[in-house]
């Protein structure tokens, strides 16, 4: 087995690497258009209020595969985008709706106190929003955002239907030429775990130094 | 105090749904005055105060501050105004909030560089001349939670002054304090109040309301019952709502004696 590991390893690691940049730009994607969700939910226009609600409760209904799909094969069409290109879209699009949440619930989290001792000393909302409670719901969206991250990294393996050979299609394939399923998909598994284990261990490090930087 | 009225208050009314927090509620607070507001809680005293930066609408009557007609109704008034307004009326609360992920400097210089585009150095030097007056300029760089309810109050009040405010308005500013820890808050209010800044403090330090304000309002059940010089009000109150509600407050242990004396009595005569 361990011949084997070896031998497909270097293919894992072109893998990791579309699976790394698939990563990447869904969680930018996720995490702009969560933020713009998460605002539209808090905002006092109706509209805007119904659009993010409905856009939420409809898009974390449906599989990530089923959207995947969808924006392969129909939009993908229309638009002539890239597999790369749709499933940053499709996750992206789906993990906004898990950010977004986690927002405004962290938004909502920090005492009215703030909003109003900020209020009182003339900061716009803006201004509010950005030197008062998002530096203090960072705490709050740390925690969470780190596990969605998890699954955002577990759901990138999902974009080996659609042909992009991010590390799940390499074991796939290599598993297609040894005829070994078990331990190809085990060394992927063993990679995915490593992948995820260095990330979290690097955010946790980053939550401490902010931590420590403001007592 | 001078004869200019810098805060106008006509009729007021504010309720919360259909509950009345305060009704047809009149004062005037002039340049320089020191208007201490106290009652029992629920009269409508810290809805009131924070009507006049616009924190809370209202819902009859006007209001009219420094110059500015604010209009019944939840519509917020013009940016422009609304800004002149929290640009010149400073605010302390109860609960002193402070921004807990800034040092106190920069809980300080925030508003200053944000809202009046203030240079930071010339913020960063105002700022500890303010923490110098409140007597807190060598704990500049720490965090709130590492002082004292004092201390958070006496930055808090820096951090209202560093606007450069003409009104401050207190609420219950020492209300969550230990009481060892009252007098130095105090202290920096009486200071203000010496330096010429209008005032309006809600409190329940009847002592210093005697001494520091040159008017005490009292609000009880959802009205003004009583106004007037301090000293006259807080020691010849006219109306009975208003000597229950100072004996009670002055002689805590005396007031309940006595009332269960007169409950007793009136046990024994059935």
């Amino acid at each position: 087995m361990l011949q084997q590991w070896v031998q497909y390893f270097p293919d894992m690691m072109k893998g990791v690497l579309i699976t790394l940049k698939l990563t990447g730009s869904s969680l930018v994607v996720a995490l702009v258009f969560g933020f713009i969700l998460a605002l539209m939910r808090l905002s006092t226009s109706k509209t805007l209020n119904l659009i993010g609600t409905w856009y939420i409760e409809i898009v974390r209904a449906v599989p990530v595969l089923v959207i995947i799909f969808l924006a392969y094969y129909s939009l993908g069409n229309i638009l002539t985008l890239s597999g790369f290109t749709a499933a940053v879209v499709s996750l992206g699009a789906f993990y906004a709706t898990q950010y977004g949440e986690i927002f405004r619930g962290a938004i909502l989290g920090v005492d009215k106190g703030q909003t109003e001792a900020a209020s009182a000393l003339g900061m716009p909302s803006r201004t509010i929003m950005r030197k008062v409670i998002l530096p203090q719901a960072f705490f709050t969206i740390l925690p969470p955002a780190t596990n969605q991250l998890s699954n955002l990294i577990k759901d990138t393996s999902l974009v080996f239907t659609i042909g992009i050979s991010d590390l799940m299609f390499q074991a796939y394939s290599a598993a297609s030429n040894n005829f070994l399923p078990l331990d190809m998909l085990l060394e992927a598994g063993v990679i995915y775990f490593v992948f995820y284990l260095v990330l979290s261990k690097l955010l946790a490090r980053w939550e401490l130094n902010v931590q420590r930087s403001r007592s | 105090m001078s004869n200019e009225v810098v805060v106008s208050i006509r009729n007021l009314t504010k309720r919360f749904g259909k509950t009345v927090v305060f009704e047809d509620v009149s004062l005037d607070v002039h340049r320089s005055e020191v208007v201490a507001i106290v009652g029992p809680s629920g009269a409508g005293k810290s809805t009131l105060i924070r009507c006049v930066n616009r924190l809370h609408p209202f819902d009859e009557g006007s209001l009219q501050v420094l110059n500015h007609q604010l209009n019944k109704g939840s519509q917020f008034p013009s940016k422009q105004v609304l800004n002149d307004i929290r640009t010149r009326v400073g605010m302390v609360f109860q609960t002193f909030n402070l921004f807990p992920h800034l040092s106190v400097l920069e809980n300080v210089i925030l508003a200053p560089i944000e809202v009046k585009k203030v240079p930071r150095k010339q913020a960063i030097q105002q700022a500890m001349e303010l923490l110098d007056m409140v007597g807190l300029s060598e704990h500049a760089n720490k965090y709130p939670k590492r002082m004292s309810g004092g201390q958070q109050q006496r930055v808090a009040i820096a951090r209202a002054l560093a606007m450069e405010p003409e009104i401050m308005l207190f609420d219950e500013p020492t209300s969550m304090l230990d009481p060892e820890l009252v007098g130095e808050v105090l202290d920096a209010i009486q200071r203000l109040a010496k330096d010429g800044m209008t005032l309006m403090l809600v409190t329940h330090e009847m002592q210093f309301a005697k001494e520091v304000a040159d008017t005490v309002v009292i609000m009880a059940d959802h009205r003004i019952i009583e106004k007037g010089p301090s000293r006259e009000v807080l020691e010849n109150p006219r109306t009975g709502r208003a000597q229950a509600f100072l004996k009670r407050v002055l002689n805590p242990v005396h007031a309940t004696e006595l009332e269960r004396e007169v409950a007793v009595g009136h046990g024994g005569g059935r």
